[in-house]
């Protein structure tokens, strides 16, 4: 049990690197919202091999439907607030998104 | 069989990373989620399997795929060409850490066995209720922002008038 | 009853946008202001007698049938709930001028009530994955809040913060997701026992880490602030008042709080992480500050440098400095979400944000100039007004854990707050009327009232404020006194 755990987590791991990767280098803001989604699916992951390896699967399912519907809820409002940009910029690039200087 | 689905799930994670198309992009996404629904479906979490097919793989792929039709002609976003020498390198040390730090860090921690019982619903609702009325939350909000950035009455630029930025 | 303060808000907001159909201004206005005073009253009189012994468990009740939720009261969320409620009241009262000229005052409510219900739900949840839940809740609405405006700015902003604040909520949950895995539970009672029993430093380690990371991007600490200057700025003003004031407070540093003092526990390395991130924060968002010309820009870095001190208190972890930091965060509350209203106010009549272009508005709007100097004097802690005795509290506290040099660094810090506001006051309202504003008014009577409201309580709290501490104060600070104690006596529950 524990080493399919070990074996689970490490996936969880890269899953979280990739999505961290794609956050910090890439130029498309739809892109960036894909590496938002591959670390909620990493975390997704985290969580219900968690509940495996402890047999508590039943909660584990619980906590992991509880982050796919709040997953949907951002998701949808960032899409709509790249649609909004979009009207401004007619651009997806987050180059141009640079009149705050942060 | 599961290092199979993980590997699957990983891969088109990646290509949803790197490939330049976008609906390309989305569609891996939704073919990673399938890979994440099987290996819930390998590990008996049958409920959370369903979800990650119909809501992941499903609704928030129709979500992209609209978004990315709406602004679709803007979509065409110059990435830096590095990727294909960089990021070969930094999933290479990821792995490498990975490999070295994942099992020192979680493999010294006893096997404790959970003490539940019942079935999914009755977890679900007898424990899990507080987390219910926050997916209302979540969800309100969700349709709020929604109704909110959509909203009919073209106001907008009121707020920032006077360019006090510059 | 406590689960009215969540229930109350949501179910408000779902009828919201089907009664801004019927009227679009005069029922969204009064329903909004009416609750907030409702959940206020309910903080004040009917909460504060339930924890007479100390923290509760309360099961939570829908139309008399009981539900399967069990909300956690003691001392610490009391107080936030306190907090949270005041802020909203002064909050929605100014909105009832200030958002006239946005439009769709049905969906701003609902959306601003869906984040206090998300703030409230997160102050009562006594476990890990609820914590979670309602930081997403009360995030999402604060997203599509700072973009309501839909010009270039707001939406730049809200894309960035959402962005951040994603990885933020990622971080938390992925911590989460370990210790469910390492402990086999995600409530307060069975985490703490379970790392208790298996001592697992290294994994301790690793969680504490990415809850640091996650918490410190919600409340904006050095090195995780870049978000807060763009975001609160872009903002419509009672937005920023909430965000600055309460939001980072509670998703940020009660959050993180709650988890480290009283589930983690404090260890000695938490505690040199903590006191260190927070000085820094001082110092780099005062000297940010120090520079800027937007007025509201100057505040959210304002914001950043006065998280640092409450972080710093809390990080100190004696008595002392765990009160210092409860009730700066308090004052902070107040103060900072008055400053955000004056500039909405001053902003509205003028037209501009820009430091430079004012001048001498004073002589046309003496109120918010007045409660603006309140504020003003308040946050650089000019004795007696209440910014004043939460910082002597935590330099107190710092020099009785001997940590002299931290102690000269915070009033360092407080001196350089005090240079950037009375340059704030000079340009702003002091010297020579600017040409271009002979013909500008007072703000509107509902935005003054919000105004004047938080001054008063800026003045109260500085001259009462050894009640403030004895009532509000003492039972929070004692619930993080006793640590993990707290968590593992609700076990059996």
């Amino acid at each position: 049990m524990n080493n399919l755990w070990i074996l689970n987590m490490g996936f969880v791991a890269l899953l979280v690197g990739v999505g961290l990767y794609c956050l910090l280098t890439m130029k498309n803001t739809v892109k960036l919202l894909i590496g938002v989604e591959i670390i909620a699916k990493g975390v997704t992951l985290a969580l219900v091999a968690g509940g495996y390896a402890r047999e508590n699967l039943m909660i584990a399912q619980s906590l992991a439907i509880t982050v796919i519907v709040v997953d949907v809820a951002v998701i949808a409002t960032a899409l709509a607030l790249i649609i909004n940009i979009n009207r401004h910029t007619k651009s997806l690039d987050v180059r141009k998104l640079t009149k705050l200087k942060g | 069989m599961h290092l199979f689905l993980l590997i699957g799930l990983l891969a088109f994670s990646v290509l949803a990373v790197l490939l330049r198309d976008l609906l390309k992009s989305a569609i891996s996404l939704a073919v990673a989620s399938i890979f994440l629904a099987l290996l819930f479906f390998l590990m008996n979490a049958v409920y959370a399997g369903v979800f990650e097919i119909s809501v992941v793989a499903g609704l928030i792929t129709v979500l992209f795929i609209t978004a990315i039709t709406l602004t679709r002609g803007d979509g065409d976003v110059a990435e830096s060409r590095k990727h294909r020498i960089i990021f070969p390198l930094f999933f290479l040390v990821l792995a490498v850490v990975d490999l070295l730090v994942m099992k020192k860090l979680l493999g010294q921690i006893p096997a404790i066995q959970g003490s539940e019982s019942g079935t999914f619903s009755q977890v679900l609702w007898n424990q899990r209720t507080f987390d219910l009325v926050g997916q209302v939350g979540a969800i309100s909000a969700g349709v709020l922002a929604v109704l909110a950035l959509f909203r009919r009455d073209d106001m907008h630029g009121t707020a920032s008038k006077g360019g006090s930025h510059e | 009853m406590l689960f009215l303060f969540i229930i109350v808000p949501l179910v408000l907001a779902g009828l919201l946008p089907l009664l801004g159909k019927v009227s679009k201004r005069l029922l969204p206005d009064l329903l909004a202001s009416a609750a907030m005073l409702f959940l206020l009253v309910l903080a004040v009189f009917s909460a504060r007698p339930l924890i007479a012994d100390g923290g509760i468990i309360q099961q939570a009740f829908w139309f008399g049938a009981p539900l399967n939720i069990r909300l956690l009261l003691d001392g610490f969320s009391l107080f936030m709930l306190f907090t949270i409620s005041l802020v909203s009241f002064a909050v929605t009262l100014y909105s009832i001028n200030y958002m006239e000229h946005y439009g769709a005052k049905a969906n701003y409510y609902a959306l601003l009530l869906v984040m206090i219900a998300g703030m409230n739900g997160l102050v009562l949840s006594s476990d890990l994955f609820t914590i979670y839940v309602f930081l997403e809740v009360a995030a999402i609405a604060s997203y599509a809040l700072v973009a309501f405006g839909r010009g270039h700015d707001e939406l730049e902003a809200s894309f960035k913060y959402l962005m951040l604040s994603a990885v933020a909520s990622a971080f938390v949950l992925l911590s989460i997701a370990v210790i469910f895995g390492v402990s086999g539970g995600v409530s307060f009672g069975v985490v703490a026992q379970g790392l208790k029993t298996l001592n697992i430093k290294t994994v301790v380690g690793f969680c504490s880490g990415l809850f640091l990371a996650g918490f410190g991007l919600k409340a904006a600490l050095v090195p995780f602030h870049s978000w807060l200057p763009d975001a609160h700025p872009s903002a419509p003003a009672p937005i920023s008042a909430m965000l600055s004031g309460v939001l980072i407070k509670v998703s940020g540093v009660y959050a993180m709080t709650r988890i480290f003092l009283g589930v983690f526990g404090l260890t000695p390395a938490l505690t040199t992480v903590l006191t260190i991130m927070g000085i820094v924060s001082i110092f780099v968002g005062a000297l940010a500050a120090l520079g800027q010309n937007d007025i509201k820009r100057m505040l959210a870095y304002s914001s950043i440098s006065q998280i640092g001190y409450v972080v710093l208190g809390f990080g100190i972890g004696t008595p002392l400095g765990i009160l210092g930091g409860l009730f700066h965060l308090f004052n902070h509350a107040l103060f900072k979400s008055l400053l955000f209203l004056n500039a909405g106010a001053v902003e509205q009549s003028t037209g501009t944000r820009s430091l430079d272009k004012m001048g001498g508005l004073a002589k046309v709007m003496p109120l918010t100039a007045a409660t603006s100097a309140v504020g003003s004097l308040s946050i650089a802690g000019v004795p007696p007004l209440n910014g004043f005795w939460s910082k002597l509290l935590i330099i107190i506290a710092l020099v009785q854990a001997r940590m002299h040099v931290l102690a000269v660094l915070a009033v360092l810090g407080s001196v350089i707050t005090l240079w950037y506001y009375l340059v704030l006051q000079h340009q702003a309202f002091f010297g020579k009327l600017n040409e271009a504003w002979q013909g500008v008014k007072e703000a509107p009577f509902w935005m003054s009232a919000a105004t004047v409201l938080l001054a008063l309580l800026c003045i109260v709290t500085g001259l009462a404020f050894s009640f403030v501490i004895r009532s509000w104060l003492q039972p929070a600070a004692d619930v993080l006194g006793q640590g993990v104690g707290v968590a593992l006596n609700f076990i059996g529950f």
